[in-house]
This record gives C-alpha cells, structure tokens and sequence, in this order.
C-alpha cells in the first residue's frame, strides 16, 4: 500500500490521456451493464410468492384462438385448483394508437383475491365490483392520462368488434400498475349482439400451493387432450416470457453484441497502456536502478491500470445503477421493460470485465518493459 | 499549401500496432451499427416490398389487420362487383376473399414457439401477387387439405418440410409444396384452400377481402366509397399502405442500433482521440521542422485531422467488410401488429455502407480535430528544442 501514492500519480499523470480513457471505458460499461439489465429484466422471475402460484390456461392452437367458456367449470375441479378467473385481452385503443396499454376484461369479484399483491381501496374495489360498466386502473395510467376516480373512458375495439364506454371506479398499486380490468362480462353482452359470446382468450387460475402447481398444468392439459379446443397450461411466468421469445433470439444478439464491446475497450485501453508504457521506458530503466523488483515494477504497471478501471467502473456501471433507479420506466412505456434495475450480479459483471481487461491490456507491455535490462532501457532515448 | 497525404498514410504505418487497435475499434463500433441497422432495414423492407400497387385490401372498419378483421360472403360478392375492381380474361372480376388463421407452431431454435399466419385462399388469391412463387413441389389443390409452406418459415418451424403432415384445425393437413415470396411479408405465412380453413374453425366469415383495381385513380376512389357506405362498415387501404403500416416493428431495433453505435461512437473517438495526442506528442519536432519549411498552421492542421479520419476510415473499411457476410442471412420476430412471425433477411445494402464509412469518418474526424488543433498551436522555436 506504500506505493499507493506513486500508482495514483502515475495514472494521473497525463491527465488528458487517463481521462480519455477513463470515460472511454465507462461509456462502453455503461453499454455493458444496460445491456446485461436489459437481458435481466427480460428474464426477470416473479417477485412474489404469489405470482409462482398463477397459472394460465389458453387454446393450444394459438392466443387468438378462444376457449369456450364453460372449460372453466371443469377446471375449476382439478384437484389443487384454489380458484380461476376468465381473462380476456382487449387490444383495443385509448384516443390514439400510440397509446398502447393493455385492457383486460375479467371477472371483479375475484381480482382481488387473484392478485392479493394489488393494492385496491376497499370502497373503491366494491363500486367496480357493482358497476358492470366499471374499471380498474392502473396509476400508472391515471397519472399518465389524468384519469380520476368518476372519469369515462371510450376504448375502441380493434380484435372486437365492439367499443367499451367504461367508468373508472377505482385505481390500483401494483408493482407493474398500468394496465386496465374491466367486467368481461359487459363485453360478452356485445358480442351477443354479434353472435361471437361464450368464448374466452384465457383462464388464469390459482394454485393452493407451489407444489400443486405442475400437477394442475398436466391435468388440466390432459383432460382437454381430446377436446376439440386443446389447452395449453403455463406458469405466469412462462406465460410471459412466451411474449419475449417471440421477439426472436433477442439473448443471443444482446450477448453478441456485449462480447463485441468488451473486445472493443480491450482494443482501446491496450493501445493507450501500451502508449504509455513506452513512453516510460526510460523511468522503469531508472526504478530498477534504485533497486525495485521486475515483479514489483509489473506490479505497479498494473495497478495503475486497475485504477483506471476501477474509476471507468464506478462512473459506468455503479452510474447506470443510479441512474436507472432515478428514472420511472413505466411512465416511458417501453415496450417490455416497466424497470431497469441494475442487480449485484451486473455490476459484479461489469467489474469483473473492468478488471480483466485491465490486466490483460497491461500485461503484455508492463511484463516487455520489466523484463528489458537496464543498459537496454536506459539507452532507449 | 497542403502536406502531402504520404506523409500521413507513412506515420500510420510507421506506428502500425497504435493504428491496428485504434482502427480495430472503430471497426468494432462501424460493424455493430451496420449489423443492428441491417435488422432493421431487413425487417422494413419485407413489409415495404409486400403491396401491390394496384391492389386494394377490405378489412372490418377499425379492425386494423388482417388478424382482427372479418368480412362476410355477402360484402365479398358487393365488393367484387363495384366499379374499378380489374375483370380477368374471362370476365371474372379479380379478387380474393381470404381468412387468416394464427396458429402456434414450435420453432426449430425454441420449442416454445411463436404464431404463424395460415391464409386460406382460393387460386384467385395467386394470381393478384405475381410476386409469390412456387419453388418446390406444387400449389394446393382447391378442396383438399394440403398446405403449401413458405421456405423461410419452413427452415425455422418443425415439421412444416414438403411430405411432412401439419396438425391445426379439425385434423392434419399435408406440406405439397414451398413457395419462395421474394422477400416479402408472405415468407412468413403458410396457404392453404379457404373453404377447408373456415370449416375447420367454424368460420362463416372471410377475414379481409384482396382486390386488384384498374389503377391508382380508381383504387382511391373504390377505397373512398368503401369506406363511406354506411352498409358496409368496412375500412379499405391499398396494399402497399396497409403493410408500410407495419414497419413500426423495426422501430425498437432501429432505436437500439442508434443507442448502441452512439455511445460506442463517442468511445472510439476518444479512443482515435488518445492515439492523435500521442502522435502528435511524438512528432513536435517535426512538427516544429514543417512550419520552417513554410506549412501553414492550417495546414498542419488539416493534415492531422486528414490523418486521423484516414484512420478511422480505415478502420470503416474493415468494418464494412466484416459485416458483408451477414447480407441475406434470414431470421424472424414477431409483427406485434399482428402478433404473428415475420421473417425477413439482413440487408446491407450500398447505402448502409456508405453511411457506415461517412460514420467512421465523422468518428476519425471529431476524434482527431482537437489534437490538430495542438498541433497547429505549437510554437516554432519551443517545438524544435523538444526532444524525440
């Protein structure tokens, strides 16, 4: 640690040049680290226990492709089934296509107790309970378009034929609030009209217990086997991800592109260590006159790099930590991604790239120029 | 007057390993841009591509795509009949009417799947998109349960091969053939006789209805008087607007590319930055020896800013041929439009690359302005006693 001061000043002593580098690299971890969150977040498991206990039960043939409405009885009696609620997604649009939120119709009495982890006034969730014309919303959304408690709201149909005038009777919390429940049954009412009632997009139902889980999924799967709608049955969490794997081997080309970037600062710190390594020929040359090591001159090399890394690190990664917890990702409404949280194991990552190519662009030169001997350095003018 | 580019081009070679990683870098950032822009063009392209001029399409008034829509037989026949719809050789008028179908089919890569269109169709339906081809073994046969498989869609999804059998509907249905759609959105459907398809989801109604019109004046006006029949409540757009519609779904990758090449842009000029201030550094003699020999100080400095931007094109160059393998390369997303898969191909295209040089150039540029400028500023005498 005595040679702390010396590695310090060393690094800084082209101020200039390290600090070039130094955003350099952070800007690349910085791409890093909101690449790896991103892949994360996509990826991310259900936080609470609740969530591991819901199911969704959809037609096999495809989302667009309705159940009846009377499998839910039957469902309703595979053993270990605590309840089940018809789901319908909406699609339609708010005033304009751009904003796009999701809309499903369900079945009020038992939302609640469905997603215990929302937040409802009580009062507020008995007027939408009564109110066959009522919904649910999101704050999210409320904040977003000023919607309060008593407002109506026009959602034109684009999968149905049918627009909803719906009542805002209340507004939830939730970890991810921006989406709108209404009565499914209320569009079944128009749909009568068209003669297109008694289906539904989904079912989600709701485990007794974690373990009953994976046997609800076989079983309600089997019985319908040799109906003429086929279900398909899957955690909520599969059930989510199913959307993100649509997108394509998103993974794959996030990864790809991480490995291109850690390639690229290697590129770019190596050529700078290298550059002012050489130019230090002459001042190694006189440390290992006074005495000091080959091992202990490759030392401080290298820690003057891991310095830098270190520093690149902090304003990089630890910065797009802080960073994206400042920023609310739901009001931004991207697609897929409602937060950005930058977890331990990321910024391990990017910490650990930090240090790897710090030491790895560093080798080469500082083992080269300890290894040179004296005479040879010192001449080298 | 001008120093000689030579003098340039001979420095960079003369620090090679300083210009090899500096260019290297430039190179990662150009190849990551052009690779993530070729996503995105590709996918543009596909929908672009896909309409017909002439052609018109139905759909049920705020339905907004084909997936949602429905049209029923009796709208079919008052469209068919109307004025500016094109008649066939035999009178007929030239119109299809079609139902879509999503169906989940396990692709090769991920067993979990995603949503392939299935557009029933009668042979009217080829005929107003000379653009889709059969490539191997044959069309359907009206009324009979026989698919015909795009060749995209047939290299990513599990058993849709020609012999193999396709469980959807009532029963299984037999691959007869592959079409090749050159390009097009239809690469990523698989056809079949319409009359079967509706029966198999008790369907009493089309999805949208496909028209070939007279021309471009008798489009707008059929499109116009579709849509203002209050009977009909039908939305009409010609083809090519209806699929331009859809290339939002590139916006995402588009909008990450940018992200991406922006912020490892700024990390490579800084990185040509570092590798300027070192050259010019080493070479303030010379420097110094130039300025006696009567060089302006503008034109020092535009020769250290020329030198840095032919590094960082040089840099471009090798970044343009790295990604040139991946033009045609073909992989597919899911159109949100429709919720349904549409493959589509990379495409670096000529201007891609060019916009990728002028990138890297602009790079080199930015990044080598500022060391010139030092270079510029030296003065005579104390840049001549340095040494080195």
């Amino acid at each position: 640690m005595k040679f702390f001061r010396l590695v310090w000043r060393n690094a800084l002593r082209n101020k200039r040049r390290s600090l070039l580098t130094v955003t350099s690299l952070a800007l690349s971890l910085f791409l890093l680290t909101t690449l790896l969150t991103v892949v994360t977040e996509l990826e991310r498991p259900p936080d609470s226990q609740e969530a591991m206990l819901r199911l969704v039960v959809r037609n096999a043939v495809s989302l667009g492709t309705p159940l009846p409405v009377a499998y839910q009885q039957q469902i309703e009696q595979v053993p270990g089934v605590a309840l089940t609620t018809r789901m319908q997604w909406f699609g339609g649009v708010y005033v304009d296509e751009a904003n796009f939120f999701a809309q499903f119709g369900c079945e009020p009495v038992k939302l609640a107790r469905m997603y215990p982890e929302y937040k409802i006034d009580p009062a507020q969730l008995d007027a939408f309970v009564r109110d066959r014309t009522g919904a649910l919303a999101g704050r999210v959304l409320a904040e977003r378009f000023g919607w309060r408690v008593g407002d109506r709201i026009t959602i034109q149909g684009r999968i149905f034929p049918v627009d909803l005038q719906l009542t805002i009777r209340g507004i939830y919390d939730a970890p991810d609030a921006s989406a709108v429940f209404f009565d499914q049954q209320y569009l079944d009412e128009g749909l009568k009209a068209l003669d297109r009632d008694g289906e539904i997009g989904t079912f989600f139902v709701k485990a007794r217990a974690p373990e009953d889980v994976p046997r609800i999924m076989d079983a309600v799967d089997a019985r319908f086997r040799n109906s003429l709608a086929q279900t398909k049955t899957e955690t909520e969490q599969a059930f989510q991800l199913s959307f993100v794997s649509m997108l394509g081997n998103i993974k794959t080309l996030i990864i790809s592109i991480s490995s291109v970037i850690v390639f690229t600062i290697l590129l770019v710190v190596a050529n700078t260590v290298g550059m002012s390594i050489r130019e230090r020929t002459t001042e190694i040359a006189v440390l290992k006159t006074m005495g000091f090591r080959r091992r202990l001159v490759l030392g401080l090399l290298v820690s003057e790099s891991v310095c830098l890394g270190l520093l690149a690190w902090l304003v990089g990664s630890v910065g797009a930590r802080l960073l994206y917890g400042g920023i609310d990702f739901a009001k931004l409404n991207f697609p897929f991604i409602r937060q950005l949280e930058v977890t331990p194991q990321s910024l391990a990552v990017g910490f650990g790239v930090a240090m790897l190519i710090a030491v790895a662009s560093t080798f080469v030169p500082a083992y080269r120029a300890a290894r040179m001997t004296i005479a040879a350095a010192l001449r080298n003018i | 007057m001008a120093i000689p580019l030579k003098y340039n081009l001979r420095n960079l070679l003369v620090r090679r390993t300083s210009t090899l990683f500096t260019a290297g870098s430039i190179a990662l950032t150009v190849a990551v841009f052009i690779t993530l822009t070729a996503l995105a063009t590709g996918l543009r392209t596909a929908f672009i591509s896909t309409g017909g001029e002439r052609n018109l399409i139905v759909l049920r008034q705020n339905s907004d795509t084909e997936t949602n829509s429905s049209v029923t037989p009796a709208e079919f026949q008052n469209i068919k009949y109307l004025d500016g719809v094109a008649r066939d050789g035999a009178g007929m008028p030239r119109a299809s009417a079609e139902t879509i179908v999503l169906i989940n089919l396990p692709r090769l890569d991920n067993p979990q799947g995603s949503n392939v269109i299935i557009r029933g169709l009668a042979p009217a339906g080829f005929a107003l998109r000379p653009q889709v081809q059969v490539a191997a073994g044959r069309w359907f046969r009206p009324g009979s349960r026989e698919v015909v498989v795009s060749e995209k869609v047939a290299r990513r999804f599990v058993s849709t091969g020609l012999g193999d059998r396709l469980r959807f509907g009532k029963s299984e249905w037999a691959v007869v053939g592959a079409f090749d759609a050159g390009g097009t959105a239809f690469d990523s459907e698989i056809w079949c006789d319409v009359n079967q398809l509706m029966n198999d989801y008790n369907r009493t109604s089309y999805s949208s209805v496909l028209a070939e019109t007279t021309g471009a004046q008798a489009l707008a006006a059929l499109a116009d008087r579709i849509k203002d029949d209050r009977r009909l409540k039908l939305d009409a757009f010609s083809e090519t607007a209806y699929y331009a519609k859809q290339t939002s779904s590139a916006t995402p990758v588009q909008a990450l590319g940018i992200f991406i090449a922006v912020l490892m842009a700024i990390g490579a000029a800084f990185a040509a930055m570092n590798a300027m201030y070192t050259a010019v550094a080493n070479r303030t003699r010379e420097i110094g020896t130039l300025r006696v020999l009567g060089f302006s100080r503008a034109s020092i400095w535009l020769s250290f800013a020329i030198e840095s931007t032919v590094l960082s094109l040089l840099g471009g160059i090798l970044g343009c041929l790295v990604t040139l393998p991946i033009n045609g390369i073909s992989t597919g997303t899911t159109n949100f439009s429709t919720f349904s898969e549409i493959a589509f191909q990379f495409r670096v295209t000529g201007e891609l690359l060019t916009t990728g040089l002028v990138f890297s150039a602009l790079i080199g540029f930015f990044g080598g302005s500022l060391p010139a400028l030092k270079a510029a500023r030296e003065q005579i005498v104390t840049a001549l006693k340095t040494r080195g």
